[in-house]
């Protein structure tokens, strides 16, 4: 069944990895809780969904002021509404599964990728060369479930910082609901020191004049010495 | 710098499927299908691509005029992306960012023939995708200093010898 549904919506099959050394490549998966925290998301906003319906629904005749004709269509059309939501129920729990099982995080020597979604799919390639920074959230329910978000910035900018500091912008890249927030996060990190010059920062100078003038300094020497 | 592929030099239009997208995009805004359908007509065959050496000019638009300009080493992120109508018509969009401070993409490629292979091309010339000049310059610097360190062992020797 979900395999048919993809073929129907022609999801490519696993991400190819960016260029690096092919040893260095690391592909990372979300953690198994992942899964349950998604149902769990799924299951509030979708029982919000459908109580809401319902709560409209019971307030309608008690709108003052409503010809009479009025009333049976919105209440039709709520009705639609409700049940449209509920039929889409089986549907849309698949698609948690399957959301779950199609994440790819690609690590390598130089880059990272990663790949998400079902409907809306999406690749995002960043080079570590661009990286601003890292950061690892978790709500309590992913703390409770060993799960965090790591985010990867780079440079840009975007939304305004929501309570909890997530940004709209597409300066950045989640590794969302990984049970190896820190692992992989340590594992960045140990990359981005390849990049001294990472980010839009001016790179640490290079005495390449001191260099050349010690040399210099060494072969008069060396000249003095042997006349 | 180097040449460009003569496969993505030689592009300059999106393909005919984009059109059929777009159609299909405006059906789905209901009442204001017409309206829709009209700019995103214009924006179809005004849309025009070219990719450089340096980097990559796109322009659109007839009333409302939109040129992009935008340079390969500039490059931050890429994101390709499609939807699920998108996939059936064998397209895809590759939005691009620079470290420009909005949150929307700074260009968003449309209607390719291959977008794989663009977005791997322009990975290639991204930030970072290549070894950094940097480190040669480092090396450098690090071969001076050592031939510096040589010289004086040869100085010291025949200080010694003399």
């Amino acid at each position: 069944m979900s395999q048919y549904l993809l073929r129907l919506l022609r999801v490519p099959p696993e991400p190819s990895a960016p260029d690096g050394s092919s040893e260095s490549i690391r592909i990372f998966r979300a953690g198994r809780n992942y899964y349950r925290w998604r149902v769990v998301v799924w299951a509030m906003t979708r029982l919000a969904g459908i109580l809401g319906g319902i709560v409209a629904l019971a307030f309608i005749p008690f709108i003052p002021g409503t010809p009479a004709w009025v009333r049976p269509i919105t209440i039709g059309v709520e009705v639609l509404a409700i049940a449209a939501l509920a039929a889409a129920l089986p549907f849309s729990f698949m698609l948690q599964r399957l959301n779950y099982e199609l994440r790819w995080y690609i690590v390598t020597d130089r880059s990272l990728r990663i790949r998400s979604g079902i409907w809306s799919v999406e690749e995002i390639t960043m080079t570590f060369a661009n990286i601003q920074d890292l950061r690892i959230a978790a709500g309590p329910l992913q703390g409770w479930l060993g799960l965090a978000d790591l985010e990867v910035r780079s440079a840009g900018g975007g939304g305004a910082a929501g309570p909890h500091g997530e940004t709209g912008t597409s300066h950045q890249a989640r590794f969302e609901g990984v049970d190896n927030a820190e692992e992989i996060r340590d594992l960045i990190v140990e990359r981005l020191r390849q990049y001294r010059d990472a980010g839009i920062g001016d790179a640490p100078a290079i005495n390449m004049a001191g260099a050349s003038a010690e040399l210099l300094a060494e072969a008069r020497a060396l000249r003095a010495a042997v006349s | 710098m180097q040449p460009v592929p003569p496969q993505i030099a030689s592009i300059t239009r999106p393909v005919d499927r984009l059109m059929t997208y777009y159609v299909l995009t405006a059906g789905a805004t209901f009442v204001a299908f017409p309206v829709t359908l009209v700019v995103l007509y214009f924006r179809y065959h005004t849309m025009r691509y070219e990719f450089s050496n340096e980097g990559i000019r796109m322009s659109w638009g007839l009333l409302f005029r939109n040129e992009v300009v935008l340079n390969y080493a500039r490059i931050q992120d890429i994101h390709l992306r499609s939807n699920a109508v998108e996939r059936a018509l064998g397209l895809a969009r590759i939005e691009i960012q620079t470290a420009s401070g909005s949150s929307s993409s700074v260009m968003t490629l449309e209607g390719l023939v291959d977008h794989d292979r663009m977005r791997d091309f322009l990975y290639s010339r991204m930030r970072g995708a290549t070894a950094a000049k940097h480190d040669s310059e480092a090396g450098l610097a690090g071969v001076l200093h050592e031939v510096a360190q040589e010289l004086r062992a040869v100085r010291v020797a025949l200080e010694k010898r003399a």
